[in-house]
């Protein structure tokens, strides 16, 4: 009787307020979760999905997939349009933070608008840019040929060469404002005494940027850099649009590769093995930012 | 305070000139797709093109009235149930959820608000095989809530972890003095603490919003009938069978487009604090 009443009392109560949203986290997240590694370790294709048994397969599919050249590619494209979009995005997304946060009229307003790309469905993003990318008629080509700095259209997304080029080029464009709007957030909470008695000091503004801003705004860095690469590093939509892998698998990623063995071949255990293949990725990233929320914490 | 550090005169000037050029660029794209949308197919065709529409043309948007292949405004409508009834769906679990953290020392608490920190960073793709067997095996295929259901767990945690800092900003007497007034923990949840934590409750309101009607690859999955699927599998269905169709194309896209601009002009400041708020502190 004891053990109860002191279970009930005050803090414990709060779990009935959670109680609701943490079931349904569970059944659908966790629980998805768990079935998706299992799915890894089965045998299950459109023929088999309807059956009671599902065939144990062990590591099968991983050797398989690991053996796949397409899964090799896979990865090395997830890195390489998540480093490269990241260090424009942060690059770009800087430059503007710190012209923004300077107070003139319009800076207020037009920071504002400029968070435009990072609300509109990624779907409508791809059809634009895809648009714009297009060989003939594309805008792009239109306005590199007549600035004579190429002489014939370039094939952006049906080569497999540029076709990489033109995503990472969109996912900067999504991803500026995001980047932008947080380290601007970052900037303001520097106090600004510390730039009045650097400049008495003497100190110019490289001087300045290096020994105030950059070590304050570290803890705002380090959050921008790697929450951007866990959202770039698991982008489907943006590419599935765009060229859906292609060409010749030039553009496809660890989400894409997943999706299509899924649900254009129907190898629901192989997709399910290339998406924990990426959750198993991103999950050794999330601890790292983990870390970081409960240093500041600690710190705070 | 604010007044020292303002940039008077003509430095003033440049900086607004500029900055209006950074945002002229940065949005190109998007008024080069309301331009082309207002275009006949025969001018977006055009070498070299032009920069504002010859005429006025509205027959991409008008088309979509009648019965063509793709009707746009039901795909429209789908979009609005789904995503309205997924923002019903996390704000209904996430306001008690996020009181109840930030209140309440429970046992397990820390790990809880961990996990819904986590669940904000898995791909999509890792729950989608297994939420198509899960929702196969319970007839939900074609049907709008299975959409819901997934959309929704985006919503939420996104929605718990910015609502939790809103609960923790208010301060404990309020809700002791209510309690001498003679409410309940309850009563005094409703009627005292939501009211004063209602603009979380509008950001978060938001932003589930606009994850479900932004989203692709949960509506296309699950969804395969083409009179029930949400505006965007419905436009990148059209997109693999008229992929060249670019005045229809551009006209769905602004549609698309129209929902987010109008909660994006009328509702800035919540969007702005929500963005920040959300990812740093988590």
């Amino acid at each position: 009787m004891q053990r109860i009443k002191k279970f009930f009392r005050y803090d414990n109560v709060g779990i009935l307020f959670v109680l609701p949203a943490l079931l349904y986290m569970l059944i659908f997240v966790g629980y998805p979760i768990v079935c998706n590694f299992i799915l890894s370790f089965q045998d299950v294709t459109v023929r088999t999905i309807n059956s009671a048994v599902k065939p144990f397969i062990g590591l099968d599919n991983y050797v398989k997939l690991f053996q796949d050249s397409v899964l090799k590619t896979s990865i090395w494209n997830t890195l390489l349009f998540t480093v490269l979009s990241l260090v424009f995005q942060f690059a770009v997304g800087f430059l503007l933070a710190l012209f923004f946060t300077k107070k003139f009229s319009f800076s207020k307003p037009i920071r504002g608008l400029m968070m435009m790309p990072w609300m509109i469905p990624v779907t409508i993003t791809a059809l634009m840019f895809k648009f714009m990318f297009g060989s003939n008629v594309g805008i792009i080509n239109q306005a590199l040929q007549a600035l004579h700095l190429i002489t014939s259209p370039i094939d952006w997304l049906t080569s497999p060469h540029s076709a990489m080029f033109a995503l990472i080029f969109t996912n900067i464009w999504i991803g500026i404002p995001f980047n932008m709007i947080l380290l601007s957030a970052g900037l303001t909470l520097i106090p600004k005494e510390l730039y009045e008695s650097a400049s008495i000091d003497g100190a110019n503004k490289i001087q300045t940027f290096f020994s105030i801003t950059l070590p304050l705004l570290r803890p705002t860095i380090e959050a921008v850099l790697i929450l951007g690469f866990i959202y770039t590093f698991k982008v489907f939509d943006l590419v599935y649009v765009m060229t859906n892998g292609g060409p010749v698998n030039s553009t496809q990623l660890l989400s894409t590769y997943s999706y299509k063995l899924s649900f254009s071949l129907f190898k629901y255990s192989e997709g399910a093995t290339a998406a924990n293949i990426l959750f198993v990725i991103l999950f050794c990233v999330s601890l790292i930012y983990l870390k970081l929320v409960y240093r500041d914490e600690e710190a705070a | 305070m604010d007044g020292d550090n303002n940039i008077r005169g003509r430095k003033n000037i440049i900086y607004c000139i500029v900055s209006v050029l950074i945002l002229v660029v940065l949005l190109f794209p998007i008024y080069w797709i309301v331009v082309t949308s207002l275009k006949t197919e025969k001018e977006i065709f055009q070498i070299p093109p032009t920069l504002f529409p010859q005429v006025f043309n509205t027959a991409s948007y008008a088309a979509q009235l009648g019965n063509g292949d793709f009707n746009m405004f039901r795909s429209f409508g789908n979009s609005f149930f789904i995503s309205i009834c997924c923002m019903l769906i996390s704000i209904v679990l996430s306001v008690p959820a996020s009181y109840g953290l930030a209140r309440y020392r429970f046992f397990g608490r820390k790990i809880t608000t961990l996990s819904f920190l986590v669940t904000q960073m898995l791909p999509v793709s890792v729950i989608l095989t297994p939420m198509f067997i899960m929702f196969k095996n319970m007839h939900l295929i074609n049907n709008p809530l299975s959409a819901i259901l997934a959309d929704a767990t985006i919503g939420i945690p996104f929605s718990i972890l910015i609502l939790k800092n809103y609960f923790a900003s208010i301060p404990k007497e309020l809700e002791e003095a209510s309690y001498i007034d003679g409410c309940t923990r309850f009563s005094s949840f409703i009627k005292i603490l939501i009211p004063i934590a209602f603009p979380g409750v509008v950001v978060c309101g938001i932003f589930s919003f606009l994850y479900a009607w932004g989203d692709l690859a949960y509506g296309m999955t699950f969804i395969q009938d083409q009179d029930s699927r949400p505006i965007t599998a419905g436009i990148f269905n059209f997109m693999g069978q008229y992929g060249t169709k670019w005045s229809y194309l551009t006209a769905f896209a602004v549609v698309t487009i129209i929902p987010v601009a109008l909660i994006f002009i009328f509702m800035q400041k919540y969007i702005i604090s929500g963005l920040t708020s959300g990812a740093v502190k988590g």
